[in-house]
This record gives C-alpha cells, structure tokens and sequence, in this order.
C-alpha cells in the first residue's frame, strides 16, 4: 500500500512536472520539491524519516533511484522497496559506521583493501567484461566504466562515477554565508556561472532582495556565455569521436578564442567568482559586441564545415539513440532532453529571462546528431541572447543597489538554472547565517542514467561518440 | 650496378621511415591549424622509448615479447624484397606471394601479441585486426593476380608495360590500382579504416594490439608501424607506378612518390572521417571485388 509520500510525488510526475531536488538532512526530512512548467509554480513534498528508513520512490520515479543510493550511503537511510541498494558514493574503504552527512562525522582512518564496488554484469557465453578506467589515456575525469559486451556490441554499462570523494556538500556545511561562494564557483568549471546564480538568488530571495536589472543583464550575458563556452567543448569533442580532427581542432581552437575573451571580460577563463549574491561582475557593452563578432567570424566557417560533411553525418545519425519515453522515465534535462523531443528549458521558468528566451530548440531522433544539432543552435540563441542583453546594458543605469544580510539569516529555499547540462538546482538551508544543509541536483546527475540506456546495443567503437554526445561532466556529481 | 641501387634504396627508405610518418604528420598538423611537432618527431619517440624500461603484463607469455621483433623482421624482409628501382637485380627473390605471407605473418603476429598481453582492449584489437585480415587477404591476392596473369610469374615488377599488350589493361590497371589503394589503407590502419592518433582506447584496432607494450617492445612496434607504411606504399608505386629508364632515376622517384604518398596520406586523413566500425566490411569487400573485376579484365576474359 503506498503511503502519501509515494502518491504525492508520483501525482507531480504524473502531472509533467519536472523534479527539482530530493534531498535529506541530518534532522531526519526528506523533501522533494518539484516545478510545474506551465505556471512555475513550486510544490513541496515532505515526510519524516522514522526508524532510519523510508518507502522507495524508485520503482515508480526512476529518476529519484540515484538520490535514494545517494542518500543510503551519505546518510545511512534505508530505501526499502528500493531495487538496487548498491553503494554509489561509498568505497569499501570507509568504515561501516562512517555516514558522512550526518552531523559530528569524524574524519575515520579508511580501511587498506581495494576500492571496486560490486558491479552489475552479464553472464553468460561469449559475454566480456571490459572496464575502463578511472584513469582514461586522454585528459578526462576520472569515471569507471564495466561493459558486458557480446563481441562488439554493448550489452550492459555500469558507470561507477563519483571516484573523487571532493565532500562538496559536507564542506559546505556551517559556513558562513560569506564562505560559501568560493565552494560553489568550484564545485563544477563547466558549470559554475549555474551554480553560482543559483547561491547567488538564495540568499538574495532569502533576504528579499530584488537584484538591479542592469545586474539581472549581466547575469543572462554570463549564463549564455558559459553555455558557449560548454557547447563549443562539447561540440570540438564529438568530431574527435570519429576522428574528424580537422573539426576538432578547429573548435578547440575556437573555444580557446572565447576563453581568451572572458578572461578580457570577466578576469577568468572558467568564469569564477562572477556571481555573488547582491552584484555580479560586470562587462562594458562594446567589448562583449567585439568578442562576439570575433566568436561569430569563426563560428560560421565552421558550421559550414561539420554541416556538410557526409562521412561525419553518417557515424551521427542513429547511433546512441534515445527516446522520449526513456527521457520522461530517467527524468533527464538538458541538451540530452531535447534532442529527443522535450520542449523544458529551465530558461522558460526562470524570471531573468523574460523577454530574451525565445522558445527551446528541439530535434526529435535522440540520437547523436540530433544532440550536435541541437547544440549547434543552442549557441547560435546564445549569441543572440548575450547580444539583445548587450544592447539594453546602455539604456540600464549601472547602480548597484545596496545589498545587506542580516546576520542571522535563516531559512529554506530552493533555485534553479539551466547550465549548459541542463536543469540544476541547489535545496540551501540557512540556520542563523550558517549553512545547515546544501543539496546540489546538477544536470549531469540526472542524465548519467540515460547514458548507460543508450549506449546499449551500439557498437562498443561507438561509445566515445556516444559519450561525448552527453558530455557529461563527473565533478558535476562528485559528491 | 642494380645492386648497388637496390641496396642504397634498402638502406635509404629503411632509415626514413620515421621521417616518412613525420611528413603525415606536419600535413595533418597544418592542415587542422596547428604548428605541430617536427617531421623528425617518429626519430626522438622511438629513441626516448628504447631508452626506458620494458615491462610486460603479469600473464603475458614469449609471444608478447617476440611480436614486435617479428614484424619488424617481417616487414624488413618486405622491403628488401622490392625490387626498389622496379627492376631486381640478377636472382633477386622478389616473389609475390612470399610478400603476401610475410604481410599475413606480420599481422597475425600483432594480433596474437594483443591477445598474449591477456587484457580485454589487446583482445578486442585482435579480434579487429584478424577480421580485417580476412577482407584484405582476398583483395591484395586479386591485385597480386592481375600482376601473376600478365607477366605469367609472381614477381614483384612494373605491370604498366606488360598491361599494353592486353586489351582492357588500361582498366585493369586502374581499377587494381584502386584496390591496391584501398586496402592499404586498411592495412595501414589509416583513415576510414582505424585511426592511428587516437587516444580513445574502445575505438581503436591497431593502437589496441600494441597498446600494453612500453620500452624496447614500444619502439620496435612504432618503428614496425613507420615502416609498414614505407613498405606497403613502395610496393605499390612499384607495381603501378611510372618508370624512367635509368635505375637511379627510379630510386630517386620512388623517393619523391613516398613523400608524395605521406603527404596525400595526411591530406585524406584530415578530410575523412574513420567508418564504423560495421561498414568495414563493405569496404573491403568492394576493395576485394573491384580487385577481381581487374583480375578478370587483366586476363582478358572481358571483352569490352
């Protein structure tokens, strides 16, 4: 018999909205909260843990599967009815007893012995296993991969990613709301103007702050120009996946262009440290118009270049695909998303971009091709994006207004953005001006599931191209 | 005299195989907008690998550590073989089919040293690298064919002259030359087939067999890798290149051809994107069958 909290969130999903966080904290609650995209509007979940366990979302939410392992290992709750308890963050090194996120963890001595978990494999005749990593042979982060594969083709991947134990959300923990910047600008390079923006309108929303809109401008510049930034990599990635060098180079090199620029615009190649809560980092109007028209010179050439060839087409098209059914089903956002039909984009429901959004870009196939399209004109709506808001920065007076904390600040909120990955959110609570609990639901985290769906039956040659068609990010999850 | 040539071309083309492998690589360098390293890299590569340790994996066996030293001799063989000026000195062994199974030697070799180095990525190069094989072979013997059925001996030799006399040779030529081309590319293990500079371990064929030697063993497999190239792409301009009256005037023809060879090489790798890895088939088979349709025009059982 399923209880109110099971029927509750499994209503939202049924209703299309889309899952913001799930997130539990050391005072035993659990939360989901969950956005309607057709009137933005936040609808909360809660339930008390009670005898360290709770009912399992995961047969019915797939999606939540992942936070539910997440939450077992962190915190030592136990899912019950949940399908695969197996440890996703925790290593056979850390003592049974070690549950990170609960309060007054003391750091243990970890145990000597071999630090695989217990994989998920095929058995049978004429199955090999393969792993892969973490240590690749290119400059990647690290990420164990098992494959069952029957001769070349792929059968099963089990991602064991979270190798790197970075302890984001315990070290953000009972800092002071000044401290917490510098964490968040570095939980993720690919995304740290998301996560940034989204500390930033917590503690602002928190505060009931309105930020100026000059400043409002010149966060859109900055989300867009790191949506560029992430899309241009991304895209140099997905021809070396074929061997398409000329492509590869081209766009790294033309990253490297954009880079050079936001170091000239903002002081950083990455964007760090741009967004804070109360005032943003600001560019003069006419240098981003110049970095944009350098960017656009090199951009159309290429285009041209990747549009029109054949043999590239060819390895895209039909390899790696997904369906529309899956992305509902694993919850995935992003590019992933709506390269297999979804219409969200976190930017439809998110206030800044009122009047410089212009509808998402989809494509229907799910497949790599699709991804690389939709990402080919994703950066072209950026350009445009960062351009409309260059052009109002003139007409909107640069005065900051004055932004004051209070000291004891408290409270729970819970923000969005579309990264370059798709829908993150952060779930920040505040107790007197510190940090009791802070859950980041990233993009990548939500797409890490597909993945593995849809590299099964491709070619094993195949999965770099598949992979790098996510690009998922690994320190986006790393817990 | 012609000893002299051929020797002076063994040592030459021998000793320039990595230079041969540099010039691809600047052309492809340049070609993607970079500056690149210098065309004598291949030579500073090898020397820096001779000098580290050599190690092999705890379950490999003789095998592992004898392949590259077996390729290397096979392909040296090769080349020596070649008749470098296109004509072999008196008693020259430059048999067709010698080359055909020292070439097939070499291979299962490599594919047996990947399986020998007892991990998943050697084994799947082996299973890629044999099953490559089994479409090349058939296609280099249709084009040995064509030479075997005009001159009526499987010598190593220019077959332009002798095709004049047969009456569709023009298209013999050609379309053997076409076959020719295609499966060194795949033997080579070039673009559309594999692609040599990938770092991207699931999707190589080559790369993947080799992939667990460092040291000695490394340096001998890179060095067995430049001169593959110098010997597959000699053996053709041999076969079906021109040829001048003079012997040194071939050898130093056939140098220009080589550079030439390395240079288009890097060209058709930068404009290409490698093949999936289930099209290969289709590629070698139309490879193959362009190769038999010379064989049958070459022998005149076509009369077009």
């Amino acid at each position: 018999m399923p209880d109110s909290w099971q029927l509750t969130n499994r209503d939202h999903k049924a209703a299309h909205h889309e899952l913001l966080t799930l997130t539990a904290s050391s005072d035993c609650s659990l939360r989901t909260v969950w956005l309607n995209p057709s009137d933005n509007q936040l609808s909360v979940a809660e339930m008390k843990i009670a005898e360290e366990s709770f009912p399992s979302l995961a047969v019915h939410l797939p999606e939540t599967a992942w936070d539910e392992r997440e939450i077992h290992d962190m915190f030592g709750w136990i899912p019950t009815g949940h399908p695969d308890l197996r440890p996703l963050i925790r290593t056979p090194r850390w003592p049974e007893t070690y549950l990170p996120l609960r309060k007054n963890q003391q750091t243990p001595r970890w145990l000597e012995v071999e630090p695989d978990l217990p994989a998920l494999k095929v058995e049978g005749d004429g199955v090999t296993i393969m792993k892969v990593g973490p240590t690749h042979a290119g400059i990647i982060e690290s990420g164990h991969f098992i494959f069952s594969l029957i001769g070349e083709n792929i059968l099963h991947l089990d991602a064991h990613l979270f190798q790197n134990h970075r302890g984001v959300e315990a070290l953000l923990e009972d800092k002071t709301i000044d401290k917490v910047a510098p964490i968040v600008t570095r939980i993720c390079a690919a995304d740290t103007v998301s996560n940034q923006t989204n500390w930033a309108s917590a503690v602002e929303r928190l505060v009931g702050f309105t930020p100026a809109p000059g400043t409002v401008l010149q966060r859109i510049i900055l989300l867009e120009a790191e949506r560029i930034l992430s899309h241009l990599n991304d895209l140099a990635q997905i021809p070396a996946g074929v061997g398409f060098q000329v492509a590869h180079q081209r766009a790294l090199a033309m990253k490297e262009s954009w880079q050079r620029s936001l170091e000239l615009l903002y002081g950083h190649r990455f964007l760090f440290d741009t967004v804070h809560p109360g005032w943003t980092r600001s560019a003069p109007a006419d240098l981003l118009l110049d970095s944009l028209a350098n960017l656009h010179r090199q951009w159309v050439p290429w285009r041209q270049l990747v549009v029109g060839h054949h043999g590239f087409a060819d390895r895209m098209s039909g390899v790696g695909r997904t369906t529309l059914a899956q992305i509902d089903r694993f919850g995935a956002q992003g590019v992933a998303a709506r390269a297999a039909g979804k219409t969200f984009d976190a930017r439809q429901s998110t206030a800044y971009y009122e009047g410089f959004f212009n509808g998402s870009v989809t494509r229907s196939a799910g497949d790599v091709q699709a991804r690389f399209d939709v990402r080919l004109d994703e950066v072209e709506a950026s350009l445009q994006i960062i351009e409309s808001a260059a052009g109002q920065l003139e007409i909107e007076s640069p005065t900051e207004l004055e932004f004051l904390v209070p000291k004891d600040l408290s409270g729970r909120i819970v923000t969005f953005t579309e990264s370059p990955h798709g829908l993150n959110s952060h779930d920040v609570t505040l107790v007197n001006g510190i940090v009791f609990r802070y859950h980041i639901r990233s993009a990548t985290f939500r797409n890490w599931p597909l993945l593995a769906q849809a590299v099964a039956d491709n070619a094993v040659a195949d999965f770099p191209l598949i992979n790098k068609s996510f690009e998922l990010c690994y320190s986006c999850t790393d817990r | 005299m012609l000893w002299l040539v051929q020797f002076s071309g063994i040592a030459l083309l021998f000793a320039g195989s990595p230079l041969l492998w540099g010039v691809t690589q600047s052309v492809k360098a340049h070609l993607q907008g970079r500056r690149g390293p210098s065309v004598w890299q291949m030579y500073r590569v090898i020397a820096k690998n001779l000098e580290k340790e050599t190690t092999a994996p705890e379950f490999s066996s003789l095998i592992f550590r004898l392949a590259p030293s077996v390729s290397m001799t096979a392909l040296t063989v090769v080349l020596i073989m070649i008749p470098l000026s296109g004509q072999a000195p008196q008693g020259w062994p430059d048999d067709l089919l010698t080359v055909f199974f020292l070439l097939a030697l070499e291979r299962f070799w490599v594919g047996l040293s990947g399986l020998d180095s007892a991990g998943t990525f050697g084994g799947l190069g082996a299973s890629r690298t044999s099953t490559i094989g089994t479409g090349i072979e058939p296609a280099l013997l249709a084009t040995f064919g064509v030479l075997w059925k005009v001159s009526g001996a499987t010598a190593i030799e220019p077959v332009s002259a002798s095709l004049k006399a047969v009456p569709t040779g023009v298209f013999a030529w050609s379309l053997a030359a076409i076959s020719f081309a295609l499966i060194v590319l795949a033997e080579l293990g070039r673009m559309p087939v594999d692609n040599p500079d990938t770092h991207l371990e699931l999707t190589m064929i080559h790369e993947a067999t080799i992939l667990e030697n460092n040291g000695r063993l490394l340096a001998l497999s890179q060095f067995a890798m430049t001169l593959k190239l110098t010997v597959m792409t000699a053996l053709g301009w041999v076969i079906f290149g021109p040829h001048l009256a003079s012997a040194w005037a071939n050898l130093g023809l056939m140098l220009v051809e080589l550079t030439g060879t390395s240079a288009a090489l890097g060209w058709i790798e930068s404009r290409f994107t490698k093949i999936r890895y289930f099209q290969l088939p289709t590629y070698l088979s139309i490879a193959a069958g362009i190769g038999m349709l010379a064989f049958a025009l070459s022998s005149g059982g076509f009369n077009l």
